[in-house]
This record gives C-alpha cells, structure tokens and sequence, in this order.
C-alpha cells in the first residue's frame, strides 16, 4: 500500500522498516498537525516529541521553503488512510537508544535555506535544489562517517547504499563513457541511457519515482550533476577511448572482449563469460540481446569497489511486482561464490584503465550471507 | 566433462562453455527443458542444477561441476507421474505447454525450500518464467495443490 510503511531499509546500524505516513488516526499521521509535520521534515522529531532516525532524510528537507512542506503536507493528509503498523525496527545497541540522536543531530543537523548561485543559470540552481534537498541524492552518494552522517568535504564522493556501491558523482564519476546532460536526464527518467549501464539495486527505485517527476526538474537535476563532474581530463579520455575500443571488439569476437592477456591469465573467469554472459552482452545494446551492454561500457566494472558487480550478477535486475522495468536474470542460484569471484576478477580487465580489485572473494561472501 | 542428470552419472563431449540447455537436449536427448529466448528472459529452459532454480541457457556446463542437474524428466515419468507433475495434469494448467517444464522446475525448487508457499510467495518465485497463453491462474493452483499432495505424501 502507498505510503503505509513497512518497507525494509538495511543499514550498518540494523534493518529500519518505513512508517505509516497515510493519514490514519491511529496507524498513520491522521493526527498530526502541519506544525507537527513541518518539526518532523526539518527537525526530525515527530509529534510525540521522539526522535526519528536519519534514515529519514530530514537533513536534506531542512533546505524545503514553507509552501513546499504546505503542499506536501496537504499531499500526504489527503492520501487514502490505512491501518496498518510496520515492523519494529531491528537496530543494534546503542543504536535503539531514540534520545542519542539529539547528539547526533547537534553535531551534523544544519537548518539553512537554499541560496541560489547567482553566477549559474536558473535551471543549474533548480537542479542543485532538487538534488540536495527532495533527491537527496548523497544520502547513497556521499561516503558517511562512523555514524551515518554524510561527510561535508566529500559531497557526491561515492557511497553505498544496502550493499551496493553508490559511484561518485562528482569529478571522481567512473562511468566510462563521460554522462552528457541528455543521457543522465534520460537515466534518471528511465533507467536506461545509450552507452550507460541500466539502474539497478536501489537506483531502480529512484527511477521509478523520478519517472513521474516533471520533465523539466528531471532536467535540471541532470544539468546541476553533470557539471559537478566536470569538464573531461586526459584520464578521462583514454578510459573513454579503451573502453570504447573494447566494446566495439567484443562485438566483432565475442571470445575475447578483453585485453588479449587476460583470457590466458584467467581462463576460468573468461570461460564463464562466453558461457553466462556473452549471448547477451557481447553484441551490446538491441532488440536481441535484450538490450544488454557490453560490459566494458558498464560503470561496474570501473568502480573502486566491485560490490555492485557482484550484487548485479547475483541478483539481477527485477521489476517491483506488477511494475514494468528492466530486465537481467540473477545468477546467485546458478554460480558458486567462487565462480562468481573468477568472473568478477576476469570483468574487471575490462577497466585496463583501474587497479584489480583485491577483496572480491571476501565482498563474494559478504553478499552472499546478506541475501 | 561428466554431469549427474536426475540422479545418472552422464560422460559429456562437449566444450566447458557449451550452455546446459544444448547439452541435455542435443546429448542427452532429454528435451523437456525447452529453447525460448537463449537470454535468460522466458524460463522455458529452468531446471535444478545443486537445488537451485536456474535459466539452463545461460549456464555452462564448466559451472555445474559435482552439482547434480534435475530436469522434469527426474519429476516422475508418463505412468508414474510426480506430484507436481499429477497436480498440473489435475488442473489442466498446460495449453500450449512450451512453458510447462519450466515452470514445474521453478516450483519444485520452491516447493524443496517452502513445502507451503503462500500465494504471493508462489507469484514471486515464478515470477522469471513466462507463459504466452495466460494459463497463470491454473499454474498457481496446480503448484498449490502439488504442496497439499506433497505434504499428504502422495501423489496426485
């Protein structure tokens, strides 16, 4: 049901399971004043005076002028009530203990107002707002410290969220083939772009939802992100080029998409691509190949880390039931952990341009017990 | 290479990336696991491989390893027939059939792990299979009826 909580958020602290936000009087916020509502968006505390966990982004509504929280409070208020009480949350000691957060809030929340650039354009500024405050994209992009709280002198720098890597989105951005504004808005809206991997894991929710934001914000978010990765380096080119070259020859021959070294070096890794992946990944993006990318072009294989590779292969890309999406099947049932770590290391050769991973048999089995 | 196949110990010639689907069907001669899409995208070619459900033809061989491979053939036989299999005949769940053997795959999976599924639970984990005809509502109750079978301990 929309709204009425309940779903999971796994976190380094424990499981937090979403709260009934219809207007229900008892289950739900039936009760709550816009006072109420309006405390609870900036300042993270609900109407009993309890704190509420930052995996509520509060920290990011704080930027929401006055009529905005007025027109969401008048969207949620006039929802469909349910009765309905999620799950108590799971969260590990001294994590359950509410009132700490007042200490955590001290050091990290910051009431402040959005302050347009006035040397940026206003569509620039717009996007900066939305990504900040309502996207609230670095609560998954930015890297957090011991406590869940977003590290200010690396905003955008890369984080995880539930497991997955969530890349950088500054200029560290590792997508191979640098994002132009037109493909990260047609990403951001559709969870496919030419030449970018599809959304999956968590990503894949953010799309579904960005799917029925206007166009025009949509936009706007793209044009804010993609200057914050900025202007192409040499770095960048030679990425762009190698990853391009290994694409088009992974087309032509699709036992040796990689450097030609790295199908003797690692034969198990490169046998278990032409068996599981090559049928759809070798060709790249058509009909028929159920529009799969070839994998030198997917920003997976070039990240620092390679937890979303792993999640990607051993879970696939699934709609939400009764929703339409994307679509990889999930390998975890087929592969072994060891043989999902001979692919893993055999992928990232893909990325001649990155350092080979070091822990993929430890992230392989980290996977594994958290699904 | 040497695979298990519904309990037989089977000596294959054939390459490491060979999928598995070939195999059993071009080797082994055993062809209910059927050729859709060869993209992971239909389910028509699930069978067990280690008790996992998983798309035959996208699985080499190399990987199956000492993992032993079930197919629908090793549900029962046409005078015999499984529970699963007497269940989906009681409830007339096959019209064309081609998704059939797949989906009987992807419910005895389930049904090893979850001896009672819910509906839902059901729905989810045939969710990558697909059948063209719409025979989904019949799927459900034949695979519910086959966990009533399985748990009375007999079949039909």
């Amino acid at each position: 049901m929309p709204y009425a909580g309940g779903v999971p958020l796994e976190t380094p602290f424990g499981t937090l399971y979403g709260t009934n936000i219809t207007p229900h009087a008892t289950t739900g916020i039936g009760r709550w004043s816009e006072p109420d509502f309006v405390r609870a968006m900036r300042e993270g505390v609900d109407r009993n005076g309890k704190h509420l966990y930052p995996a509520f982004p509060y920290q990011h509504f704080t930027l929401l002028p006055d009529d905005e929280l007025h027109a969401l409070y008048a969207y949620v208020m006039t929802r469909t009530p349910v009765e309905y009480v999620p799950p108590a949350n799971k969260l590990t000691f001294p994590f359950n203990i509410r009132p700490l957060l007042a200490v955590w809030n001290a050091l990290y929340l910051r009431r402040h107002d959005h302050r347009p650039d006035p040397m940026q354009s206003a569509q620039w500024n717009r996007g900066a707002y939305l990504v900040q405050s309502l996207g609230h994209c670095g609560a998954c992009h930015s890297p957090l410290n011991a406590l869940g709280a977003e590290k200010r002198d690396d905003y955008l720098g890369g984080g995880y969220a539930e497991g997955w890597y969530a890349p950088p989105l500054d200029e560290k951005n590792p997508s191979p083939v640098p994002w132009t504004t037109q493909a990260l808005a047609a990403y951001l809206r559709h969870g496919i772009a030419p030449q970018h991997a599809m959304a999956g894991g968590p990503m894949q929710g953010v799309v579904g939802g960005l799917a029925q934001a206007s166009g025009e914000d949509v936009d706007a978010m793209a044009v804010y992100l993609v200057s914050l990765m900025g202007v192409s380096t040499p770095d960048r080119e030679v990425r762009e080029n190698q990853s391009l070259a290994l694409a088009n020859a992974s087309r032509t021959d699709s036992a040796t998409p990689a450097p030609s070294d790295a199908r003797e070096r690692l034969p198990s890794g490169a046998s278990l691509y032409i068996g599981a992946c090559a049928s759809c990944h070798a060709e790249g993006r058509r009909a028929s190949s159920g529009t799969a990318l070839q994998l030198s072009l997917a920003v997976a294989v070039h990240e620092g880390d390679p937890s979303s590779l792993i999640r990607i292969i051993r879970e696939g890309i699934t709609a939400p039931e009764g929703e339409r999406s994307r679509w990889m099947p999930a390998f975890a049932g087929a592969l072994t952990d060891e043989q999902i770590t001979a692919l893993v290391t055999y992928l990232r050769t893909l990325a001649p341009e990155a350092p080979p991973w070091r822990n993929v048999s430890e992230q392989v089995a980290k996977a594994r017990s958290s699904s | 290479m040497k695979l298990n196949v519904n309990d037989r110990a089977y000596d294959v010639d054939a390459d490491p990336d060979t999928p598995l689907l070939y195999v059993l069907r071009d080797h082994l001669q055993l062809n209910g696991a059927k050729f859709g899409c060869g993209l992971g995208q239909c389910g028509a070619c699930t069978v067990m491989v280690g008790g996992e459900a998983v798309f035959s033809c996208l699985v080499p061989i190399a990987v199956v390893g000492g993992r032993g491979v079930k197919t629908v053939e090793g549900l029962g036989t046409k005078q015999v027939p499984g529970p699963l299999q007497a269940a989906f005949i009681e409830e007339q769940a096959a019209q064309c059939g081609y998704c059939i053997p797949g989906m009987m795959m992807r419910a005895q999976a389930l049904l090893e792990k979850n001896a009672a599924p819910t509906e839902a639970e059901i729905r989810t984990a045939l969710m990558p299979n697909l059948c063209r005809c719409g025979t989904h509502m019949r799927i459900i109750r034949a695979v519910q009826r086959a966990a009533g079978s399985m748990k009375r301990g007999h079949s039909g």
